[in-house]
């Protein structure tokens, strides 16, 4: 006889059975279009915002990332085991969807049975091993949330329903496949295509055919009751992520990574900036909200948050959520998040970049900035309108007078662009590199390879403004605008063909941002820029050993991926790295990012204190940096860490300074 | 209540200083121009008052086309109408003229309340306010820090030596010039820097209202010698104390 | 006695002038001067009104027939000047530092440059920046006193004092900052840097990394991301001089630093660098201090 089974087998398949059976479905499915549909009208309280462009392909890419479980299995063991359940869910999906298939459609309508001999021998062990897996999966989560990990999940009644339901479901259907073979496949070979279900039905063989019939009958109905619990529960429980994150890979931002929205600030109709209220928000921000199954991953690495500060980004979408969904959802944003939460946040784009249901936080929270300062004008302290007022005035956060910009520059042999336009690159210097005497060696160190290499090098002197990027991370975006708009027309003006940048958030403000202002100028960081300069061979480096570990900035890692050529860079340089525990796409912030440089750090303990404190842990002589706030953030935490004697803060372009071959001297 | 309040536009401190060709001003290239910190504690003052009892606030500037920029920000601020005095030699005036001009200007629109900085941080001669409330023959209290309005009458804290405050009441009309610490000047928000570009800007020459002459005039401007001038000094611990103390004595006013 | 006085003295003996002296004060305590005090009494006048105060200098000013009023560039001196300057018509001079080829010397924008007025009015008003003028030696002299009494109210209404809250501090109000940075090295040698700011009548301040490390209160904290401060007197003990800090300081009228190394970035600001072990060096210089 061919490898089969009778589906339905002792539960019948007359009209008893289909019509409730279907009655049930249909209401199961009513309920959960409505549960949606209650939400849907939720979600389209928020402003409209383009998230379909290009849909095939967006289709397409979130159908990968959630077979693959690309974001779920970021964090290994969690992850592992939410991938093999959710791998084994969808076998036992298509299996249970190619059974009603031939029951109810193709065996019922056509008489085509396709569950038979080989293939139905795959399909049995298929599910068989996949009902095992799945069960382990959710053993081991289950291990891990109530027990391993119990003090630092919060777990509600949700996750206990959600544990429950499904292991329920699991466990009946084995019941229901042990009985079933215990009367109708015990010492056939085709049991063995079973191995699982084999194990159920020995345990259970002695019950007796009829009770075991009985048994059989009794946790069908229950299992087909579990699953419509089940599809009901999608709306109102965390099970909406199945559907809400499957759909928030589709309505992905799809980059520039970390590129803001541009405000229209001249629209006379606008009455309000930022986001205060719900109807502030997109609806994509509001669906986020609906994404978020707490899984604190976001919260795990927020700098903010693990130096015990008012901010977790899980919390933030919480309470944006909790807003969305009330009966009336017209409480204010910013007070219920918190100014203190809102003010905290360095930009690091840690959360983001890990959130596996693919929630945008940090345009979420720069949303709220903008409120408060383009409303109100309320900033995290007066240090920070100083520095606002200061950059008005002079260009500079720093308060230094603007014509003094381009004085660090002097005796090195480099003009400024109104003195000789022709040059191969604009170095756009920054304000840091511009006035700080410890960044100013930076700036000399960039130049003298520059000039190693051959490279005619132009400043913009003090025709140059901050690029606006803490400010615009603040929340200015006023100030960020007239900022920008005066360095594209600065930069305009001389017909510059490439610009290069050692400041990352220069790099990321210009390169991204500043397109939507109008720059079209090729913007290149000095990491790739000197890259390249060495793998050419136009520059050339001694190598001379040291060991190091090397920090990568949010700007230039997380924002930009660049992790590999510093790295290069310094392989080249002599230099051995030493990671520290979280590095490239898991970097700890040095606390300086959006805008926070700006800000005195007044609550919880010192994020750079504890980056310093990681990078002494990898035992390296030298901390490498590649950005100028992380390089005054390091000086400042060696000192507060008390390490300043055995750990010294350096920028790459000054390591690579010291080991330059001048051309003359190539032979 | 009809509100004044006299701002000026002055270089930043930390601007690159240069003698202008006469030798009797600074040079006005590579100077950043901003509010003269005294008077946004003026503004913020007089729009607080404002708002606690209505009226209309006006703010005055005496100076070249530029000082319009400076203006912007005073009724971005929450001023409502602005009077621009143009004056491309307003650098030249003596306080005595600048005070001249404002009370020309105050005498017939009868306001309640003047508010301007206790002094310029360019000039930094601390009489304007006084000498334009003793032209008008109103009371005039300097250097406050405190300002409440209440029942028709103004009580100040006025900022004395060594930390301590007098409380001093008067009537108005009145003028009061304006300390650090009187209070946080807000930073302007989107929509009034908006609204702040269509409000009321009425020129008038300067030549309408300067009907004094000066009294006194700048003969020189310089760079003084280098204090320090970056001076290092090393050796016995002993001979340092005494060589920093004499420097102390001699250039500043701490050990006076 | 009321600081200053002196260098009104110093000022009329370095120009060489007869002089007569406004004061309010007591018969108990008068100045060591050798000329005529036309003595308002303190009981009667001592609250500063300044209607009232102006009419009294005026009668004075009447009878002595002055070439030149000076005050000090006080509260007092810069409130009462220009109305009497208003009342003679005569041009005033604010905050004298200098006195050369008989023409009063000003600084201009923080100090950074200095102005020479004319006067052209027959009658010349100035203010004297304080300390800018003081006597070689002691002061000697009896002054022969005229006592003056005041009549009418004036239009102000003095209404009592307010004292600064103790234990408060504001760094921005500061006349005297000394600073504390890591170079002092250990958390209790801020008692050395306080106790040389307390010897200059001045609050210590602190930088980022200090604050940092909970050696000294938030509050305490001069740069960009605490306060910036601009006293007459800073004095940077052991630090290096990070961008903000120097952002939050270099308004400062005269810098002084105190550091090891001389090459520290806070050199480029400051108008004396002390190259010595702060540890060593604080303590000598505040005992020479509290011994003048």
């Amino acid at each position: 006889m061919e490898a089969t089974r009778e589906i339905y087998w002792n539960v019948g398949h007359g009209w008893t059975t289909l019509v409730p059976m279907y009655l049930l479905t249909i209401a199961a499915i009513g309920v959960l279009v409505y549960g949606g549909m209650q939400r849907l009208k939720v979600y389209r309280l928020g402003k409209p915002i383009d998230r379909t462009d290009d849909l095939w392909q967006r289709i397409v890419d979130a159908t990968v990332t959630v077979l693959r479980q690309a974001k779920v299995i970021r964090v290994r063991w969690p992850g592992l085991a939410h991938g093999a359940f959710f791998w084994s869910f969808v076998v036992l999906f298509i299996g249970t969807a190619l059974i009603v298939l031939q029951a109810d459609f193709t065996d019922l309508l056509f008489d085509i049975k396709f569950l038979k001999g080989t293939f139905y021998k795959i399909f049995s062990i298929s599910l068989d091993i996949a009902g095992l897996v799945a069960l382990l999966g959710l053993g081991a989560l289950f291990v891990r949330r109530y027990l391993l990990q119990a003090s630092t999940l919060e777990s509600t009644w949700n996750d206990a329903f959600m544990h429950g339901l499904l292991f329920l479901i699991l466990l009946t259907g084995f019941v229901i496949e042990g009985a079933r073979m215990a009367v109708t496949e015990l010492g056939t070979p085709l049991s063995y295509w079973s191995p699982v279900g084999l194990v159920f039905a020995k345990a259970m063989a002695g019950i007796g055919g009829t009770g075991l019939q009985q048994l059989h009958v009794f946790t069908w109905w229950f299992h087909l009751l579990l699953v419509m619990v089940f599809i009901i529960s999608i709306p109102f429980t965390k099970f909406r992520h199945i559907v809400t994150i499957a759909a928030n890979m589709v309505l992905a931002d799809r980059g520039p990574i970390g590129k803001l929205q541009t405000i229209e600030l001249e629209n006379e109709e606008t009455e309000n900036f930022g986001a205060v209220h719900l109807a502030d928000l997109t609806w994509k921000d509001i669906f986020d909200t609906d994404a978020c199954i707490k899984c604190q991953r976001c919260q795990d690495r927020c700098p903010a948050y693990t130096t015990d500060k008012p901010l977790s980004p899980m919390k933030v979408i919480d309470d944006l959520g909790r807003v969305a969904f009330s009966p009336v959802p017209d409480a204010n944003l910013i007070e219920t998040v918190g100014r203190d939460a809102l003010w905290s946040c360095t930009t690091c784009r840690a959360c983001q970049d890990i959130c596996p249901a693919g929630i945008e936080h940090v345009g979420k929270i720069v949303e709220m900035r903008r409120n408060l300062v383009l409303m109100e004008g309320e900033f995290p302290g007066d240090e920070v309108m100083t520095a606002m007022e200061a950059t008005e005035v002079n260009g500079n956060p720093l308060g230094m007078g603007y014509a003094s910009r381009g004085d660090w520059a002097e005796n090195l042999g480099i003009k400024t662009l109104a003195e000789e336009p022709e040059v191969d690159i604009l170095y756009f210097v920054g304000c840091y590199a511009s006035f700080d005497k410890r960044n100013i060696a930076v700036a000399r160190s960039f130049v003298s390879l520059c000039q190693a290499a051959g490279i005619k090098v132009g400043i913009l002197g003090k025709e140059e403004k901050c690029c606006g990027e803490p400010m615009r991370k603040m929340g200015n975006e006023y100030l960020y605008q007239s900022q920008a708009m005066e360095n594209i027309e600065t930069i305009k003006a001389y017909g510059v063909k490439k610009i290069v940048t050692t400041c990352p958030h220069c790099y990321n403000t210009l390169e991204k941002d500043y397109r939507d202002l109008g720059l079209e100028t090729e913007v290149v960081s000095y990491v790739v820029f000197l890259e390249q300069l060495v793998a050419s061979g136009r520059l050339q480096l001694k190598t001379d050993g040291f060991s190091c570990t090397y920090h990568d900035s949010c700007y230039l890692g997380r924002h930009n991926g660049i992790y590999q050529p510093p790295r290069a860079l310094i392989a080249r340089a002599g230099g051995v790295v030493t990671e520290m525990a979280r590095n490239r796409d898991q970097a700890f912030c040095c606390s300086a990012g959006g805008g926070r440089i700006l800000a005195e750090e007044k609550m919880g303990s010192r994020i750079n204190i504890k980056r310093v404190q990681m990078a002494t842990e990898a035992k390296a002589a030298v901390l490498v940096s590649n950005c100028p706030f992380c390089l005054t953030m390091f000086e400042d935490g060696v000192k507060g860490a008390g390490v300043e004697e055995s750990l010294r803060p350096r920028d790459i372009a000054e390591i690579l300074a010291e080991r330059i071959v001048q051309p003359a001297a190539r032979g | 209540m009809n509100i004044l309040v006299c701002i000026k536009q002055v270089p930043d401190m930390e601007s690159k200083f240069n003698v202008n060709g006469e030798g009797s001003w600074y040079d006005s290239a590579d100077l950043a121009w901003r509010m003269n910190e005294y008077d946004e504690y003026a503004v913020e003052q007089a729009v607080q008052l404002k708002e606690q009892a209505g009226g209309d606030l006006t703010v005055l500037c005496i100076g070249p086309e530029r000082v319009k920029e400076t203006m912007k920000k005073a009724l971005a601020m929450g001023c409502d109408r602005g009077v621009h005095v143009a004056d491309d030699d307003s650098f030249k005036k003596d306080p005595f003229s600048i005070a001249s001009i404002i009370a020309e200007h105050a005498k017939v629109k009868s306001y309640d309340v003047i508010f301007t900085g206790m002094q310029s941080q360019d000039r930094g001669s601390a009489q304007v306010g006084v000498l334009a409330a003793e032209t008008l023959g109103i009371p005039s209290v300097t250097t406050i820090v405190g300002f409440v309005f209440e029942g028709g009458k103004i009580t100040v804290k006025r900022e004395l030596e060594g930390g301590v405050k007098a409380v001093v009441k008067l009537p108005v009309p009145a003028l009061v010039t304006c300390q650090l610490g009187l209070n946080t000047p807000r930073y302007p928000t989107l929509p009034n820097i908006m609204k702040a570009k269509k409000k009321e800007m009425l020129t008038v020459p300067v030549a309408e209202l300067l009907k004094t002459s000066a009294v006194q005039e700048t003969k020189t401007i310089y760079f003084p010698e280098k204090k320090g001038g970056g001076l290092i000094l090393e050796g016995d611990i002993g001979e340092l104390a005494d060589k920093l103390i004499k420097i102390l004595k001699d250039k500043t006013a701490v050990l006076a | 006695m009321q600081g200053g006085v002196y260098d009104l003295i110093a000022f009329a003996n370095k120009v060489g002038a007869e002089s007569a002296m406004f004061l309010v004060g007591s018969d108990g305590e008068l100045p060591k001067y050798e000329g005529t005090v036309y003595l308002a009494d303190v009981a009667a006048c001592g609250e500063y009104n300044p209607d009232v105060h102006k009419q009294l200098l005026l009668e004075i000013i009447a009878k002595v027939k002055p070439d030149m009023v000076i005050f000090c560039h006080s509260s007092y001196g810069w409130d009462l000047a220009p109305r009497v300057a208003n009342a003679l018509k005569a041009g005033q001079v604010s905050e004298v530092v200098d006195f050369v080829d008989g023409l009063p010397v000003v600084p201009v924008c923080n100090s950074k440059l200095r102005r020479k007025v004319a006067v052209t009015t027959a009658t010349t008003v100035l203010t004297l920046q304080a300390g800018a003028f003081s006597l070689a030696d002691d002061p000697t002299g009896t002054p022969t006193v005229e006592k003056i009494s005041a009549g009418g109210t004036g239009r102000i209404e003095f209404a009592g004092y307010e004292y600064a809250e103790k234990g408060g501090v504001d760094l921005t109000k500061a006349a005297v900052i000394v600073s504390a940075g890591r170079g002092i090295g250990k958390p209790e040698n801020i008692a050395i840097v306080a106790g040389l700011a307390k010897a200059l009548k001045g609050e210590y301040g602190a930088s980022r990394p200090v604050v940092d490390a909970e050696w000294a209160e938030h509050n305490r904290q001069v740069g960009t991301t605490g306060q910036t401060v601009s006293p007459k007197l800073y004095v940077a003990c052991g630090i290096s001089g990070a961008i903000q800090h120097l952002a939050g300081m270099k308004k400062s009228e005269f810098i002084v630093a105190i550091n090891t190394d001389k090459d520290a970035p806070i050199g480029e600001v400051a108008d004396v660098l002390v190259v010595a072990d702060l540890k060593q060096f604080i303590p000598v210089l505040t005992e020479k201090i509290e011994a003048m």
